[in-house]
């Protein structure tokens, strides 16, 4: 006999069929046999941590929209020394 | 989730099933289309005081004295009259509990503004902080304006000689700590120039344009933790100092020793006062931050608020359009600070598309509420509610760019605005956002009905919030303003109506369910 789920892959094809029962009513004790992975593409790495995220949503749109202006415009770094080389040189005066 | 109208099926029904998960809070505000303020008590006979408004837990309504000078608390509670008739439906509530005091019991009355030094209690503020019941009042001197500017201060903003916040705990009124400011102004009207987030107080200081962060402590003490604007990091303050006596005889070697301020191309340093073109901390971090060309007007910090504990959201603008909101004529922008590197991380124009489709995917992100505070956390905003969302955007597809610099005027959110009364619950009740709303300015008084119509079928009239007797009023020219306090979750509220420019009493209405 079938089991009501149809030909479907698992581990064991004999685990429904034992627990369908001719007559529904009468209630069943058996309890399922525990599901085993037989694959190990979907497992977490060893060193995986959850955490909540610090910053809410809004900061995080945020910082990630000035991040990607940053990336389209790169700026110049500064100078290391801000004063010239030559001494005798003074920083001009700009108004603002 | 309740199929019938009906409370006690609905009573039934809550015992069976369990709401969908996350909705609990949502689940139970669906009985108040059931218990809905439909009695009115108008004219009440009650002190001559401006009432402020109920606390956020609905623990206190907090009220100042007409003189300005005292602080005076109630404790909001409910009619203990009882019928012992058969039909007690048709009887009328006897005169002897149509009384304020019915309601409310005078907890204490606190004298905060002293006689003799001319404060008075900045009747339009008031902060709660509902984790320890705490409240913070302003107190002020007069303001002065035409003030000349002297030293780090701006010209064109009026100023107090004296200005205190005073914390206190409301549970019996004792004054636990004060905070002073001498020859400053903050922007207090609805609380603009100030913002709470948990224990964390902002003050926005519009003459010294400086943001002054204090702690409020469990144990009542107001904690300075940082002052931003000359200076951005604490130790600013000290490096300048040591180094001022190095810059007054210019040493070229040592420009390059000042802090993280970045130097500007070229600024001529000679003598480290503000007058000089040195420019305070805050400012030098915005003009770093955006390019010349787009700006040639000195822009102030002029309001903000937290967007969580580390993070400001600062308006810059010019100093007209900082003390107030009237976004039409300036432009100003909006900075996103971050107080521990002292970066700003965003800057947007306030006419800016991008932060304009934050704020409306966001909105609750702005309305930032304390974690402690459970009911500010279910406010309804465009955010959270599609009725509210559809609103708005009716509005904007017919005016866009200028909706848009409306709405972002808005910004920063003015803290503990908003009522969590489940009256205002745009899923529960439709209502005329012109007349009525959950924010607690004062607007327009009308003499008709404002009507609360329930949103799910069958849209019936749920109950009407009327300011005077069906006559109206005999003089129809004089203006008039109301306001409505509605407690947060009883179904309580008072509407206070006052003629302007007259020096007449207020009329307070009781709306409750009788």
């Amino acid at each position: 006999m079938g089991s009501m789920l149809g030909d479907w892959p698992s581990c064991d094809p004999h685990n429904f069929s034992k627990l369908r029962r001719a007559d529904p009513s009468i209630p069943s004790r058996m309890m399922p046999a525990t599901y085993h992975r037989t694959h190990s593409r979907t497992l977490p790495p060893p060193d995986q941590v959850i955490t909540t995220e610090a910053k809410n949503i809004l900061l995080r749109h945020i910082y990630r929209s000035a991040e990607e202006e940053n990336d389209l415009r790169p700026k110049r770094a500064a100078t290391k020394h801000l004063i010239p080389e030559h001494g005798c040189k003074q920083p001009r005066a700009t108004s603002y | 989730m309740f199929r019938r109208n009906n409370i006690a099926s609905r009573i039934f029904q809550r015992q069976i099933y369990t709401p969908a998960p996350g909705t609990s809070v949502y689940c139970a505000r669906r009985f108040y289309e059931n218990l809905v303020p439909s009695c009115t008590i108008y004219d009440v006979e009650c002190p001559d005081q401006s009432f402020r408004k109920f606390t956020d837990d609905g623990q206190y309504l907090i009220s100042f004295s007409r003189n300005q000078q005292d602080l005076v608390v109630y404790r909001p509670t409910w009619l203990s009259f009882s019928c012992k008739e058969e039909d007690c439906d048709a009887h009328d509530l006897p005169p002897k509990a149509k009384r304020f005091e019915s309601f409310f019991t005078h907890l204490y009355s606190v004298s905060l503004a002293s006689c003799n030094g001319n404060e008075l209690i900045c009747k339009d503020f008031f902060l709660y902080v509902e984790s320890n019941q705490y409240g913070i009042i302003a107190t002020s001197t007069p303001s002065i304006h035409d003030a000349a500017a002297n030293g780090a201060a701006i010209q064109g903003v009026p100023y107090v000689e004296k200005l205190t916040f005073h914390l206190i705990r409301l549970e019996d009124g004792v004054i636990l700590d004060v905070k002073v400011f001498h020859n400053d102004f903050v922007n207090l009207t609805h609380n603009m120039g100030v913002f709470l987030y948990d224990d964390l107080l902002a003050i926005a200081s519009l003459r010294n344009q400086t943001i002054h962060i204090l702690q409020i402590r469990d144990s009542g003490n107001l904690v300075d933790v940082r002052a931003i604007g000359a200076f951005c990091r604490e130790d600013d303050e000290l490096f300048l100092n040591s180094n001022a006596q190095c810059i007054a005889f210019p040493d070229k070697s040592k420009l390059h020793q000042l802090p993280g301020n970045n130097v500007q191309n070229g600024t001529h340093l000679s003598q480290p006062n503000q007058e000089d073109s040195l420019l305070s901390g805050i400012k030098q971090r915005l003009l770093s931050f955006i390019f010349q060309g787009i700006s040639n007007e000195e822009k102030d910090p002029a309001l903000v608020q937290f967007l969580d504990r580390q993070h400001l959201l600062i308006k810059f603008g010019s100093v007209d359009g900082g003390v107030s909101r009237n976004a039409d004529q300036h432009t100003a922008f909006l900075a996103v600070y971050n107080m521990e590197t002292t970066e700003i991380v965003a800057f947007y124009q306030n006419s800016a598309e991008e932060l304009y489709l934050l704020f409306e995917r966001f909105c609750d992100h702005f309305h930032t509420a304390s974690k402690n505070s459970v009911s500010m956390n279910f406010v309804s905003s465009h955010s959270n509610n599609i009725h509210a969302l559809e609103q708005i955007r009716s509005v904007k597809s017919k005016a866009s760019s200028q909706f848009m610099k409306k709405m972002l005027g808005s910004l920063p959110y003015s803290c503990q605005s908003l009522s969590p009364s489940p009256y205002f619950d745009q899923s529960l009740f439709r209502f005329d956002e012109k007349l009525i709303s959950a924010s607690d300015r004062p607007r327009q008084s009308t003499d008709h009905p404002i009507k609360f119509i329930l949103r799910r079928q069958p849209c019936s009239l749920k109950f009407k919030i009327k300011l005077g007797p069906e006559a109206g009023n005999a003089d129809g020219r004089t203006k008039k303003i109301a306001s409505f306090l509605f407690h947060p979750f009883l179904p309580l509220a008072l509407s206070i109506q006052q003629t302007l420019f007259l020096q007449q009493p207020s009329v307070v209405n009781i709306h409750f369910r009788g």
